[in-house]
């Protein structure tokens, strides 16, 4: 104790001035590896609060840029999840439409609607597929559900199809369970008639309706509307048969034509009519079962 | 609290002057100390412990900067700042051209003692390094210091302690 309190007491000013010189040439005789590391420990514990600072802003210089990215990163995911959106919505009907494929003995063209017709009462849509790919006019288009149409104009890299809910459009059908035929015409939105089922025919709603394969415009046996209502005619001749198309006319996006199958072939009935027409005789077949375009 | 933080930045702004633009004003090959200009005007009026101590820690910072000499401005800081406490106001008369004087030889001690070391002793080298670039840089330091104490003269100053010193 005496000799602190000789030190720091009497001697204050030596000592310190003392431990000062000793402290700096300690620092000076060590080895100069040992001085370099010495400094660069003591720097970075003196720069420490400056070097987070610094680490501080850098962070927030490399988060705003990160920011920015990530902000053009979810812009580009967004186009891109919804254009995979779109993908898959496509893959599920096309898949719908491949099992369609598998059931059937019918030989598809898948194509692309590319435009649709302004007019309220000629539907019609544009497709992808023309003469080049072989599409002739009077081929059947379906839809992943049933009938949608048929081909009546071609040009070599689109066609153009009538739909159903063209009213130049009729089909010959027939009840699927009762074997019924009759001839379906458009009414208004997706609600169609069945013409010509006489009063004592066997019909009732929830009948599905298929195509009969008369006049061979349309094949036998696609799907083509659900019977939702049946009423008496005022005549008390026949009766009046309500049908809702199975296939949605307004929001078809890819259809199928149908080029060709077993024992049938697509746009025969066509080429046989125009050649009749060019004849100059009027085709028999079609008219009473199948109707006038058909 | 207000009045150390207020040196320790002024310190920082010193040593950052010193590192970036003491080179920018060097006259014959001769450049200004700007920390023995800090030092004299930190420890003037203080008892010569706080000179010993403001010194060492001053040239100890110093000394961070070039690691291979770690000690040698601590020292040479040390020694002038306890003659400037010492010395300073009680021996020498308050004026300015004694204020110059001072810095002026606190100059050359600080660069003879530096010069000793980083030649190891060499007596040839450290005269011909002494008489080409201490006394200039001297005189320049000298000439910056009176300037800076003049301005600092101007500013208002904090209530004197018992014994005449802050």
């Amino acid at each position: 104790m005496q000799i602190f309190s000789f030190l720091f007491d009497r001697h204050l000013e030596r000592t310190v001035l003392a431990v000062a010189i000793a402290l700096s040439v300690f620092m000076l005789t060590r080895p100069e590896d040992g001085r370099i590391a010495a400094a660069r420990s003591i720097s970075s514990f003196l720069l420490y609060p400056v070097s987070r600072t610094d680490d501080y802003f850098t962070s927030v210089e490399e988060l705003t840029a990160e920011n920015d990215s990530l902000r053009t990163r979810v812009v580009s995911l967004s186009h891109e999840n919804e254009r995979l959106t779109q993908f898959r919505d496509e893959r599920n009907r096309l898949r719908e439409l491949l099992g369609f494929r598998k059931d059937s003995f019918f030989e598809f063209m898948p194509c692309d609607v590319i435009a649709r017709s302004s007019s309220r009462f000629h539907h019609s849509i544009t497709v992808d597929r023309g003469s080049d790919s072989g599409v002739l006019p009077g081929m059947p288009v379906v839809g992943y559900r049933g009938l949608a149409g048929k081909v009546t104009q071609v040009f070599p890299s689109s066609s153009r199809v009538l739909l159903l809910n063209n009213k130049s459009v009729s089909v010959s059908c027939l009840v699927k369970r009762s074997r019924v035929v009759g001839v379906l015409a458009w009414e208004r939105g997706s609600f169609f008639s069945l013409d010509y089922v006489g009063k004592e025919e066997d019909v009732l709603p929830g009948d599905t309706l298929i195509t009969s394969g008369f006049g061979r415009v349309f094949p036998k046996g696609f799907p083509v509307g659900t019977v939702f209502h049946v009423a008496e005619e005022k005549t008390e001749l026949s009766r009046r048969v309500g049908i809702v198309c199975m296939t949605d006319l307004n929001k078809l996006e890819e259809v199928f034509i149908i080029i060709g199958g077993r024992d049938w072939k697509g746009g025969e009935a066509w080429l046989e009519l125009e050649k009749n027409k060019k004849d100059g005789e009027e085709p028999e077949e079609g008219k009473a079962a199948g109707g006038g375009e058909q | 609290m207000t009045y150390l933080l207020r040196i320790v930045l002024v310190s920082f702004i010193v040593f950052v002057l010193q590192v970036t633009l003491v080179h920018n004003v060097k006259v014959a090959g001769a450049s200004p100390d700007l920390i023995m200009v800090l030092l004299v005007v930190l420890v003037i009026d203080r008892k010569p412990v706080a000179g010993i101590i403001i010194g060492f820690m001053l040239g100890f910072l110093q000394d961070l900067g070039n690691a291979s000499f770690l000690g040698m401005n601590a020292l040479a800081k040390t020694i002038v700042g306890y003659g400037i406490a010492r010395f300073g106001r009680d021996y020498l008369p308050d004026n300015i051209l004694f204020r110059g004087l001072l810095v002026f030889v606190a100059c050359l001690i600080n660069d003879i003692i530096t010069l000793n070391v980083a030649t190891t002793f060499h007596p040839a080298e450290v005269i011909i390094a002494f008489f080409r670039y201490s006394i200039l840089s001297a005189a320049y330091t000298a000439l910056l210091a009176v300037f800076v104490m003049q301005l600092i003269d101007l500013l208002p100053r904090r209530k004197v302690r018992s014994g005449g010193r802050y």
